[in-house]
């Protein structure tokens, strides 16, 4: 039986899900209910591939991590499967343990660029409709807390005020980075002379 | 948001900036500045991300002193440079880490579902 293969791409990382629809559920031929396979391809770095049960646990730690780095001074993150720790500012060393005996660990070193990636690839895959997995804890329960503390409104004043300096810096932040695109600049200008 | 014009008017929330009044602003007016952040953060991802990767290979490179001039630049035009807060932004030699985390934000932010994530970093900021 031929299989069905997804990739979702981000940048310099490849992540592909291989397996078969549950046809005793009446699933499109194009949709992957049960996996047989998974890598995560990330260019100069060796292949990270596993079993099954073990691409819960490891999109589960990057998204835990990925929210101590955001969070935290010191973002660690360590489990039987795989650690997670900052060596810096700048890189994040990842240590994926074999569930195999006398198997080294590898060792991984990679930038803030690449761990992006990776998170972006895991979100196609949370987000795409044609693989059915046990979508992440962690990025399903993020939403429900951030919503149940905006609609309580109690002192809402005092808790919007940090959010809104943080949202209006971030504005700032992406209106810099526009600089490196001259097209965009020249459209604002065009837009600005309208306005006026 | 009617227009443009009501952005930049919100904008001026920020306790930071020059020109700032308070206007209490609205449950939905934060919400869609959340979205839109979200999707200029989509937008902006392959910049967001050279930027990013500039300071993973090396540790003054271009791009890197490039962009933390042009961020420089228009705290110093848009800020109220006498805050200390804005003044710790404005030290180039000790900004690196806010600005990595908020380009970071950013990144992680740019997906379908980013506007529940970003929500969410906002709240713990």
């Amino acid at each position: 039986m031929i299989q069905n293969k997804l990739s979702f791409h981000q940048s310099s990382v490849i992540l592909e899900i291989i397996g078969l629809p549950d046809y005793s559920n009446n699933e499109n031929n194009d949709q992957i209910s049960i996996i047989s396979q998974w890598k995560l391809t990330i260019i100069d770095k060796p292949l990270i591939e596993g079993k099954i049960e073990h691409l819960g646990p490891i999109i589960d730690a990057f998204y835990i991590y990925s929210n101590l780095l955001i969070n935290n001074d010191i973002p660690l993150y360590e489990s039987n499967l795989i650690d997670i720790k900052a060596e810096n500012l700048y890189v994040h060393n990842v240590v994926l343990k074999s569930s195999k005996p006398n198997v080294k660990p590898l060792i991984m070193k990679i930038g803030n660029s690449l761990l992006s990636d990776i998170i972006n690839c895991f979100d196609q895959l949370n987000e795409s409709s044609k693989v059915k997995i046990k979508k992440s804890k962690i990025i399903n329960n993020i939403p429900k807390k951030a919503r149940i503390r905006l609609n309580k409104k109690v002192k809402l004043f005092n808790f919007i005020v940090p959010p809104i300096i943080s949202i209006c810096s971030l504005i700032l932040f992406s209106s810099s980075i526009i600089y490196f695109h001259n097209p965009l600049e020249d459209n604002e200008k065009n837009e600005l002379i309208n306005l006026d | 948001m009617p227009n443009k014009v009501s952005i930049w008017k919100l904008r001026n929330n920020n306790p930071l900036r020059k020109s700032h009044i308070n206007n209490n602003i609205k449950l939905d007016e934060f919400d869609a500045l959340v979205k839109i952040t979200v999707e200029m953060s989509k937008y902006l991802y392959p910049y967001i991300r050279e930027i990013l990767q500039s300071k993973d290979t090396e540790k003054n490179s271009e791009i890197w002193i490039d962009f933390n001039k042009r961020f420089i630049d228009l705290i110093n035009e848009r800020f109220n440079v006498n805050s200390i807060r804005v003044k710790k932004l404005l030290n180039q030699t000790k900004n690196d880490e806010i600005l990595i985390r908020s380009l970071l934000i950013l990144s992680f932010c740019s997906s379908n579902k980013g506007y529940q994530k970003l929500k969410y970093f906002l709240s713990n900021f």
